[in-house]
């Protein structure tokens, strides 16, 4: 493949899968973030532990689970839901295992987000008589508006740049699912050093401009 | 007029709050020192927290009830409170702020009355982090007037602010109490805010109600008691023939005060600190004090470093003085001893106004 259509076509995989797995991420990680941040209820600290496990967990390990999990026999596997859930080996699994890699990050962002909005504020507005929805909608999510955008950055980032997990379930197929991250291995393995340097460079950039903008939204707004 | 049944009984760690009374007043103020619950009483109140046993009950409804299990949300009770801290929505501008209050079904009129009375119209466009403290806390009273409550709580309003800023909005406060026929419950550990505002007073310490009644009487015998004045004299505002006001204590018994601009016949508190007082005996030179009062001295202790004199000036008027033990001998202070007490006009605090 020519080199401008091969970095065109993995940038464009490597985005898709990012995007894809920071819209799906992104409920659960604020539901998640905003209950750990909001709630006591017995047994939390191992809840929060169970979050932040794939943090720590090989990329590998947690490929390998979705492996098994979704194998034809497995758990969500063919034989078991009577259809093809087409999640191993296509862009779909690079989606999942990139979500569940970067779920912590967001998670636990999503969480200091919340945690940084006064919960007062929220019963004050309650006081007033502002339903509980509303009272999510118009205070608590705005005030909290630039920390979780710092989380769905980070999740984006994280995600970007996955690369054991996502080259067990999804292998690494050019024009499928051959991300930025599985390009530089497989130019590394042919011995491709420029084209490495490429997709390296490619990959600094992207991951400059999203810390960058988690810094931006990170930092605390200052009064006018 | 509104009556409030108060029975909480909620424990706040090394305490427990435990108030039960009822008041009738159309303005309680609840005083004392920091850590005395009057915060977690008002909490109480609108609902933020929830007491272990007890009944709270606002004219006959019932808003918390341990025994029949009735606790209405803070949402229902309808509560216009003002908390320290104010709680404004700092992402929202002021009218939004404003509003938010009315969303409860308060009027627009009395929206527009309170955004009257409490100046802030110029303020309606303006973002919470922008205003002045002062603003800050007439932005917070107008949302709780707003939400057209049934009562208003507000949690020490203004002690966030400086002396004279507190003294600038505190007829804020009192042309809400005149503008708006809302029940009112003033948590301040100020004296003068209670005075100048409240018919009724609940003192509270380390969780008990210790006394209660008439706000002058309660926070008079507040006053001695914890020693903050040693002397707090009432009298009334009498005019001077050079356009003056000055206190009389007691017939021929006069105090100029600082800062005193009640018009004559205007009762008030005057408070006096014992080391603020100079005992002189014979003639005296020329001096800047505006108060050389004639008195006799009642008693004399020495407690150590501290000399304490009672010195009679009236019948009815007596005054504590703090000397040092060298001072009764140089003089030879003694009970009998005919004295002038010496006190400047800065000296003289106007703790009440009525």
């Amino acid at each position: 493949m020519d080199g401008g259509l091969q970095l065109a076509s993995v940038l464009g995989v490597t985005l898709r899968v990012a995007l894809v797995a920071t819209v799906l991420v992104a409920p659960f990680a604020l539901a998640t973030g905003w209950f750990l941040a909001r709630r006591a209820f017995p047994g939390k600290s191992v809840v929060e532990t169970f979050v932040a496990l794939p943090l720590v967990l090989p990329p590998t390990a947690i490929g390998y689970l979705l492996l098994v999990l979704f194998a034809r026999s497995g758990p969500l596997g063919e034989s078991r839901l009577g259809f093809d859930p087409g999640v191993l080996f296509t862009w779909r699994g690079a989606v999942l295992a990139s979500a569940v890699v970067a779920f912590p990050l967001a998670a636990r962002t999503a969480r200091a987000a919340f945690e940084g909005v006064d919960p007062r504020l929220e019963r004050m507005a309650r006081s007033l008589g502002i339903s509980p929805w509303r009272t999510w909608g118009t205070v608590t999510l705005p005030l909290a508006g630039r920390g979780l955008l710092a989380a769905l950055a980070l999740a984006f980032g994280r995600a970007l740049g996955e690369f054991g997990a996502t080259v067990i379930v999804a292998g690494n197929i050019p024009g499928r699912t051959q991300t930025l991250a599985l390009a530089i291995f497989d130019e590394i393995q042919l011995g491709d050093e420029r084209g490495a340097l490429t997709f390296v460079g490619v990959a600094c950039a992207l991951a400059f401009v999203v810390l960058w903008s988690v810094e931006r939204l990170a930092r605390p707004r200052t009064a006018a | 007029m509104s009556r409030f049944e108060i029975d909480v009984d909620l424990p706040l760690g090394r305490i427990a709050l435990a108030v039960r009374c009822t008041s009738d007043a159309r303005a309680l103020g609840i005083f004392g020192p920091s850590g005395a619950g009057k915060t977690s009483l008002v909490e109480a109140l609108a609902g933020w927290r929830r007491p272990r046993a007890g009944r709270i009950a606002l004219d006959g409804e019932v808003w918390f009830d341990a025994e029949h299990g009735i606790d209405r949300p803070a949402g229902e009770r309808r509560v216009g409170h003002v908390p320290q801290d104010l709680l404004l929505f700092p992402h929202w501008t002021v009218e939004r702020n404003v509003r938010a209050g009315a969303a409860r079904g308060g009027s627009e009129s009395t929206l527009q009355r309170a955004i009257d009375v409490l100046e802030i119209g110029s303020l309606l466009n303006q973002m919470p982090p922008t205003l002045s403290g002062g603003e800050r806390q007439r932005v917070a009273l107008a949302r709780a007037l707003a939400s057209g409550p049934r009562v208003l709580l507000l949690d020490e309003p203004l002690a966030a602010l400086d002396l004279s800023l507190r003294r600038r909005l505190l007829p804020y406060l009192a042309r809400v109490r005149e503008a708006f026929d809302v029940p009112l419950v003033l948590v301040s550990h100020d004296p003068t805010e209670i005075l100048a505002l409240c018919d009724e007073c609940w003192r509270l310490e380390e969780g008990r109600l210790v006394e209660h009644g008439a706000a002058r009487r309660v926070l008079l015998a507040a006053a001695r008691q914890a020693g903050t004045f040693e002397n707090v004299m009432r009298g009334r505002a009498v005019a001077t023939p050079d356009g003056g006001a000055r206190v009389a204590l007691a017939p021929g018994v006069e105090l100029a005060v600082a800062g005193l601009r009640e018009g004559a016949g205007a009762d008030v508190l005057i408070a006096l600190r014992a080391e603020d007082i100079l005992v002189a005996t014979g003639e005296l030179p020329a001096i800047s004090a505006r108060n050389v009062i004639p008195a006799v001295i009642a008693d004399v202790r020495i407690e150590g470093e501290d000399a304490w004199v009672e010195a009679r000036v009236a019948d009815d008027v007596h005054v504590t003085v703090l000397l040092t033990p060298s001072a009764i001998r140089e003089l030879s202070l003694a009970t009998g001893s005919a004295v002038r007490l010496v006190v400047k006009a800065q000296s003289c605090r106007v703790l009440a106004r009525s």
